[in-house]
């Protein structure tokens, strides 16, 4: 008996993305997808084609098609100019028809190409590193389940089985990819930025918690033997991922397992070996569902309630021109530009509306005379850091707590050029952000609020002699910490800022302050 | 002698008559008549009355209804929903839609078919559901939890069907218009066993949204009637497109009903080989001969065309058929409505499934599942599956060539004329070739009417016996035109 040498772990990857459309994939009924509609109660978004009740006949979404297009020309997809939609059939409590409508031979999108960053110790991008390229075999449309509940609401035991029908009908994306990773890592992070993509793209409310987006890694390993072969282990599907932290653990828990089986029973790669296994999220393993012997036989064949759906050059261009500047892209040009850490970087992909909230603000910045660099960097700081602090207190999005991004822009300037202290800085924008301007140029926008700021009393008083007079004082009433800081306890300075701050009424830029005593004081501080 | 649909229109109208004792004489004569025939499965005595009722309001408010008082039988595949008898009235029928299966006995539709909305809306009195072959499914009506319909010309003849109530009520003088639907001939081979005019028209002209489907690619809805204009008359009440119904065509519909007060004669009207064949009873082929001499008496260049796809066709149709049907009706499983089969200790949800499908669908039904299952399974999908379509498609071909050569196509409705109860339930490769001549249409999508024709002598019985015209899609003021043209000069 050979024994395993090393082992290569071989992941494709199928992901499922609820779409948030306003009305089901192919009935009038509202969509739990949709933000409006995520609180409804149990079998209330009905009608008779969720129902599948006698008679009644499917139509088309064409919202759907659009945001699956748009999602397929992110990965840099084609979308097929024609495309069909089939008949999946099988029994399931869940599924009313007994079929499911999907796309079997004709998907909507066909192809694409995804450079996967490598990922980081902390998972996110390192884009130093080498990229993984991932081909995108293809990304079709169909409609979701209901959900069959055999626990009562709330956990314990139950008589029989319940059945919610809000999620049947539902827009389902279905992406699948070539098998081109080689570690669940990689698996990770393609994961997560396809969910900021799809997010960024406004196709799906992406809650995890939800099942708006869902992960079937198909998983296998070639194993190379102390004889100098090499075999491959059966593929394993597991179903049904939820959370990025199953996806690791699935890979890592078949990874581990698949080279022990073959060893127990020898068995490999071919047709009709696939298995289909759960994951058990409490016991971090993955469990059987289904062998080989279960497999269905969907009987797929053409909808003849559909007809075929062209999609011409003019519906494709108008749906590309929604696509803008991919978040991937703007990841790497935030990173490379200004130098955002990536961890930042990947915080402002997340949120579509915040992200060009960011970029508002930013271009405001270059507008008043920032260099491009520096206004990325300051603008992430606002956005990531007073922001979002303060709309965390609130449960809003940074870009909603008021304050419009050129008046932001306003105000880091004239933090930037020392014209405002911290203090000064956090009493504008609190108002800022209760009393909100109008939208305005950043020309406009940074004479309103140095207005304001005037009327305040905030903006810091450039005052030099008055300045030098107060240093002067202080240095003269202190001479024990002016003894310490000469002594090398450069932290003592801070003592004498404030003491300079109290003469100056609050008025005077501390940094300016900490310069011009360790000046007076003859300390030279690395800039 | 069936009354016509526009004279009673007219008279309601006019207000002569009223719509509440149209419906009440109707309903008195289904009464009488129903027991013997067994047409009807199910009427709406009150709430029918109650329907007329607001339908005389309704005129004597002065609003104009083309379907003023007509009362309209609908074939029980066919969706009537509980509270939308006729707009704002807040009435329900509330009737059953069973599709003749023991499978949706006691099923109630909370919705209505749009067809059935539209006849409706323009007026007509929804008088009861008639009996059919369990969803459609057969050719002579008498696979139905019911027990069969007879034929009015000899009660111990089928009326044929699947739409066999439907054609009965009408050839009974019991309604003067009807709903049927057609997937294989299930409206035109009925029509030609009952002597009354069917109408088949093109695939997507009439919405689906309702009818309870058995081959969604193949079926339509369409109206029987005593005569060709008040077929014409339906036809306009019931075309529209219906954003309901993917496969509804968004074509604007002439008025066919007032087009038809002097029909154009077709010039050209071509004759299939095939209608010659050996298998056809002398007394429709001498009925075609007859109808043929009449279109040449009117001025018609007689031409032979050749569909050499006949017999396959009907090949390729109960492949394709089955396929749709056993997908169809799957969802029919017990769990969320129809019957569901009492289940012992310990029995599983496969066995809720088997039971209840065991229990709820007849032998027919049960065929048409496992020959579609089949014809769909791994490894023989290309043989029999995409092989229909490419027969589906070169049908398609064969009538467009046709066409090049005349106006419209003229052929027997069915081989013979009206079959006895009985004489084909235990034989089905002979009760499928009753469609020969019909389930073409249906691959093609074109429009067809059948038209009555002649009446033949057989077993002592004067049997009725219609022949078959058919146009090019969504020809159907050329194909209306040529059927009243030939019941005009039957007439004369």
């Amino acid at each position: 008996m050979p024994t395993v040498v090393s082992s290569t772990t071989i992941i494709g990857l199928e992901v499922h993305v609820e779409l948030a459309t306003r009305r089901k994939m192919f009935s009038a009924a509202p969509s739990p997808a949709h933000r409006e509609f995520a609180e409804a109660p149990p079998n209330t978004l009905l009608d008779p084609v969720v129902l599948g009740l006698p008679g009644a006949l499917p139509v088309m979404n064409r919202a759907a098609v659009e945001m699956a297009m748009l999602v397929g020309l992110a990965l840099g997809g084609k979308v097929a100019p024609v495309t069909r939609w089939d008949r999946k059939n099988y029994f399931y409590p869940d599924m009313p028809k007994a079929y499911q409508i999907s796309q079997y031979d004709q998907p909507l999108c066909v192809g694409g190409l995804v450079e996967v960053p490598a990922a980081d110790a902390k998972g996110f991008p390192d884009l130093d590193a080498p990229a993984t390229r991932v081909r995108i075999v293809r990304a079709h449309l169909e409609e979701d389940a209901g959900k069959l509940l055999h626990e009562a609401p709330g956990g314990g035991v139950m008589e029989g089985s319940i059945l919610d029908l809000n999620r049947a009908g539902a827009a389902l994306l279905e992406i699948v990819t070539e098998p081109d990773f080689r570690s669940a890592e990689q698996v990770v992070l393609f994961a997560k930025l396809l969910r900021a993509t799809c997010r960024f793209l406004g196709v799906t409310e992406g809650v995890m918690q939800q099942g708006h987006v869902r992960f079937e890694p198909n998983i296998n390993c070639e194993l190379t033997l102390d004889d100098g072969r090499t075999v491959r282990t059966p593929i394993v599907e597991v179903k049904n991922l939820n959370s990025f932290k199953a996806v690791r653990g699935a890979i890592e828990h078949e990874a581990r397992e698949q080279p022990r089986r073959w060893m127990d029973d020898g068995r490999v790669m071919g047709p009709g070996t696939k298995t289909t296994r759960g994951w058990d999220d409490a016991r971090a393993v993955t469990f059987i569902q289904r062998g080989k012997e279960d497999a269905h036989d969907y009987r797929y064949f053409p909808d003849p309630d559909l007809p075929p759906l062209t999609i011409d050059d003019a519906w494709r261009e108008k749906v590309a021109a929604r696509l803008g500047e991919l978040p991937l892209d703007r990841l790497r040009r935030y990173v490379t530009r200004s130098g955002l850490p990536t961890k930042e970087a990947f915080a402002l992909i997340e949120e579509r509306d915040t992200c060009l909230f960011y970029e508002a603000v930013a271009a405001g910045l270059i507008a008043l005379g920032m260099e491009e660099g520096r206004a990325g960097k300051v603008a992430a700081n606002w956005v990531l850091g007073a922001c979002a602090a303060r709309a965390n207190e609130r449960g809003a999005q940074p870009h909603e707590v008021g304050i419009k991004p050129t008046t932001l822009a306003a105000l880091g300037k004239l933090r930037e050029d020392g014209r405002l202290n911290n203090q000064g800085t956090e009493t504008l924008f609190a108002r800022l952000c209760d009393a909100p301007t109008q939208a305005a140029p950043a020309t406009d926008a940074l004479a309103a609020v140095e207005h304001l700021a005037g009327e305040l009393g905030v903006l810091v008083v450039r005052d030099d002699a008055a300045m030098a007079a107060w240093v002067r004082e202080v240095l003269d009433a202190n001479p024990k910490v002016v003894e310490d800081v000469r002594g090398g306890k450069a932290a003592a300075v801070g003592r004498l800022v404030g003491e300079v701050m109290k003469r100056a009424g609050g008025k005077a830029d501390a940094k300016a302050v900490r310069e011009a005593l360790l000046a007076a004081i003859g300390i030279r501080e690395p800039s | 002698m069936t009354e016509s649909a526009r004279v009673i229109a007219a008279d309601v109208t006019a207000r002569r008559r009223s719509a509440v004792e149209i419906a009440r004489a109707t309903l008195a004569a289904i009464d009488t008549r129903n027991p013997t025939l067994n047409a009807f499965v199910e009427t709406f005595s009150e709430r029918t009355l109650a329907a007329a009722e607001i339908i005389d309001r309704r005129i004597a408010a002065g609003e104009s209804l083309p379907l003023a008082g007509v009362p309209v039988a609908l074939k029980d595949n066919l969706c009537l929903g509980p509270d939308l008898s006729t707009p704002g009235d807040g009435l329900g029928f509330g009737g059953r839609t069973t599709c003749a299966s023991r499978i949706l006995e006691h099923y109630r539709s909370p919705y209505t078919a749009t067809a059935v909305q539209r006849l409706i809306d323009a007026g007509a009195v929804i008088v009861g559901k008639t009996n059919l072959d369990e969803f459609g499914m057969g050719s002579s009506t008498e696979r139905s939890i019911f027990g069969p319909t007879r034929n009015p010309h000899d009660p111990t003849r089928v009326a044929g069907g699947s739409s066999g109530g439907s054609a009965a009520a009408v050839a009974a003088g019991l309604v003067p218009l009807a709903l049927g639907s057609d997937t294989g001939g299930s409206i035109r081979q009925p029509a030609s066993h009952c002597g009354v005019v069917g109408l088949k028209p093109t695939y997507g002209r009439v919405s689906r949204f309702g009818l309870v489907a058995y081959a969604s690619s193949l079926d339509q809805i369409g109206p029987l009637a005593a005569n060709v204009a008040d077929a014409a008359l339906a036809l306009d009440v019931l075309v529209a497109h219906d954003p309901l119904d993917a496969t509804s065509s968004t074509r604007v519909a002439p008025r066919w009903g007032t087009e038809l007060n002097s029909p154009a004669a077709p010039r050209r009207v071509g004759i299939p080989r095939q209608a010659r064949g050996p298998g056809v009873h002398p007394g429709v082929a001498a009925t075609l001969e007859r109808a043929l001499e009449r279109f040449r008496a009117v001025g018609a260049a007689i031409v032979e065309i050749d569909l050499p796809l006949t017999d396959h066709a009907i090949a390729a149709y109960y492949i394709i058929a089955t396929a749709e049907a056993s997908s169809n009706l799957a969802r029919f499983d017990g769990v969320r409505y129809g019957r569901r089969a009492a289940l012992a200790e310990g029995e599983s949800l496969l066995d809720l499934y088997c039971r209840s499908r065991g229990e709820g669908f007849g032998d027919e039904v049960k065929r048409r599942i496992l020959l579609g299952t089949h014809v769909l399974s791994a490894g023989y999908y290309d043989a029999y599956y995409a092989t229909a379509q490419k027969v589906r498609r070169r049908v398609h071909d064969d009538y467009a060539r046709a066409f090049m050569d005349c106006g419209v196509i003229l052929s027997p409705a069915a081989p013979a004329p009206a079959f006895r109860l009985g004489e084909k339930t235990a034989d089905p490769l002979a009760m499928y070739l009753e469609d020969v001549f019909t389930v073409g249409v249906n691959l093609a999508g074109l429009p067809a009417a059948v038209v009555p024709a002649g009446v033949v002598q057989a077993g002592g019985a004067s049997l009725p016996v219609g022949v078959q015209l058919i146009a090019p899609a969504f020809e159907e003021t050329r194909l209306l035109a040529a059927a009243a043209t030939l019941e005009q000069a039957l007439a004369a």
